[in-house]
């Protein structure tokens, strides 16, 4: 009861938020019912449109160099040497370390005068500008997200490696196989469920992503890293047009509602085998 | 080649361990790795202990003459304030989910029926549902009541978000129990709640200290409320701190670099702690 009251009922205000015309002044006052003009304005402005082609540029980017960056960082860590053990704790350890940070710490290596530059001009290159040109500022955020989320999803993979059936291994090893044949042919079909499953959280968490571009970018330059979760902050609590942040929020949310309908789907029909 | 002097020239391993095979794919990939992850790690150490002067240019990119100013700089009376609100939000939500989350984990995992699996599928969703959709609804709800500037509206705040999350990675754990381990003990005369409290709650110890870490750390990191919620400033847990000086303009590198080690180092001490149970209980609850 105390979850459902504390967990629904912000949804139903956000919804109500957003068939309303609140600003800062009326907040706490009457909420003049205005039908769907929030989401038609943020459609025809482009302001909602640009936002969910950020959200699908960034969403692709991450979850494609998330899933194959954790499948690839766990078979090249399903050993149990002591480096290898070493390198996984410490990818973990950064997982574990909360976004602010190390989306500080990207902010500073790509910055002007960050590392990555350094090394650049080093070899005679001029900077190149990561985060502060349109073009490649939300490639730049994503590609970071996709770093922050890879050792989860490799330690999530490595578990499923090490579930493979070692007569499997030795079997192909006998047939001859070469590294390259036993990844392809033992280890990639092995997981598939483990796939299904992690691509959709990985999908979902690059998609409510937002300390990465609040810390990075702030949206910028222009609106050109603006996503939609960042979009509804932006234009609630820097716009303090409270009801159009509710309605960018809120078709986040009817995206997020399908994702998780084909992820409880799955997760139900696991269990009830 | 016949398969017998295959056999004859593949060595086994003692143990019957699985014989990892080293291919140049996989040192290729690790070397990558270690490269990618070392290097922000490292740089914000040694950042930390820089010059501001030194920061810039590559001539003292390694080699510089390492300087306690950013710590110095960093340990003013505001941070230490930061840190005591971070240590109180975050035991306080983590306190507040653990005391819902693992009732209703037990439950759900033990009762079936449709009204249980509308209420993880209803779970599910809300685990999802950007922490943006709900900002601005607890900012009126919260300002209704007074609460804003509050470290309540931060925790209540918290451990909404989090105890759909915590249920969800919860009940596996519970329901990996044998159903023989309470009937047997209810057979002996002993009453549900202390079934629950010493023959269940023991054996899903782990999945509890899981959960109970990653609400922690996922708290400590969280800043979108703490940012909206305090309206001043002083008020601040250490993580909106971060947040509020990574955006301004004019950055201190060394500083903010100090800060975020300061910020990461409890999570490092926890971290080292519980290891060994997340790399288990992840597996575990996260992908069932």
């Amino acid at each position: 009861m105390f979850l459902a009251a504390l967990a629904v009922f912000p949804l139903v205000q956000l919804l109500r938020l957003s068939l309303s015309d609140v600003q800062v002044q009326n907040l706490h006052r009457d909420w003049p019912f205005i039908g769907l003009e929030n989401f038609i304005n943020g459609f025809t402005s482009g302001v909602l449109t640009d936002g969910l082609l950020n959200t699908l540029v960034f969403v692709v980017i991450v979850t494609i160099i998330g899933l194959i960056g954790g499948i690839a960082a766990a078979v090249a860590l399903r050993g149990t040497g002591q480096v290898t053990g070493a390198l996984l704790g410490l990818m973990v350890f950064i997982w574990a370390l909360p976004p602010v940070v190390n989306g500080s710490v990207w902010k500073f290596l790509l910055a002007d005068d960050g590392l990555f530059n350094s090394m650049l001009s080093l070899f005679g290159l001029s900077s190149f500008p990561f985060l502060y040109d349109e073009r490649y500022a939300l490639i730049s955020v994503a590609v970071v997200n996709a770093w922050a989320v890879i050792p989860f999803n490799a330690l999530v993979f490595r578990a499923a490696v090490l579930n493979v059936p070692d007569e499997q291994f030795e079997a192909a090893q006998l047939d001859g196989a070469t590294p390259r044949q036993e990844f392809w042919y033992v280890i990639l079909p092995a997981l598939r469920p483990t796939t299904l499953v992690l691509g959709v959280l990985t999908i979902v968490y690059a998609f409510r992503s937002f300390d990465f571009v609040y810390v990075m970018t702030k949206g910028g330059p222009g609106a050109s890293t603006q996503t939609l979760p960042y979009l509804s902050y932006q234009q609630a609590f820097v716009g303090y047009d409270f009801s159009a942040g509710a309605a960018s929020a809120v078709v986040a949310v009817v995206v997020v509602l399908a994702l998780a309908a084909v992820y409880a789907r799955s997760v139900l029909k696991e269990e009830s085998e | 080649m016949s398969s017998s002097t295959v056999t004859v020239a593949t060595p086994r391993t003692a143990h019957g361990r699985r014989r990892t095979r080293k291919s140049p794919a996989a040192i290729a990939i690790r070397i990558i790795l270690a490269i990618v992850y070392v290097i922000p790690l490292l740089w914000i150490v040694l950042t930390s202990f820089k010059d501001k002067d030194d920061v810039i240019g590559s001539s003292t990119a390694i080699f510089f003459q390492p300087t306690l100013d950013a710590y110095r700089a960093a340990f003013t009376p505001e941070l230490l304030a930061a840190l005591g609100q971070s240590l109180v939000i975050a035991t306080t939500s983590t306190a507040i989910v653990l005391a819902v989350a693992i009732p209703a984990a037990y439950g759900l995992a033990r009762v079936r029926g449709v009204l249980p699996t509308i209420g993880l599928s209803l779970l599910i969703v809300l685990q999802m549902v950007p922490q943006t959709a709900t900002v601005i609804p607890f900012f009126q709800v919260f300002g209704g009541l007074r609460l804003l500037d509050t470290n309540l509206a931060v925790i209540l705040a918290d451990a909404a978000l989090m105890t759909p999350f915590a249920i969800i990675l919860l009940r596996p754990f519970f329901r990996a129990v044998p159903p023989a381990l309470e009937e047997a003990a209810s057979v002996d005369g002993a009453r549900s709640f202390r079934i629950f409290w010493s023959i269940v709650l023991p054996v899903v110890r782990n999945g509890v200290a899981t959960t109970a870490t990653l609400v922690f750390l996922i708290v400590w990191g969280e800043f979108l409320y703490a940012v909206n919620f305090f309206l001043t400033p002083g008020n601040y847990p250490l993580s909106a701190l971060l947040a509020q000086q990574v955006s301004s303009y004019g950055i201190n590198w060394p500083g903010l670099m100090a800060l975020g080690v300061i910020t990461s180092l409890p999570i490092l001490v926890l971290f080292s702690f519980t290891y060994r149970l997340l790399k288990e209980g992840l597996t575990v609850g996260a992908v069932k």
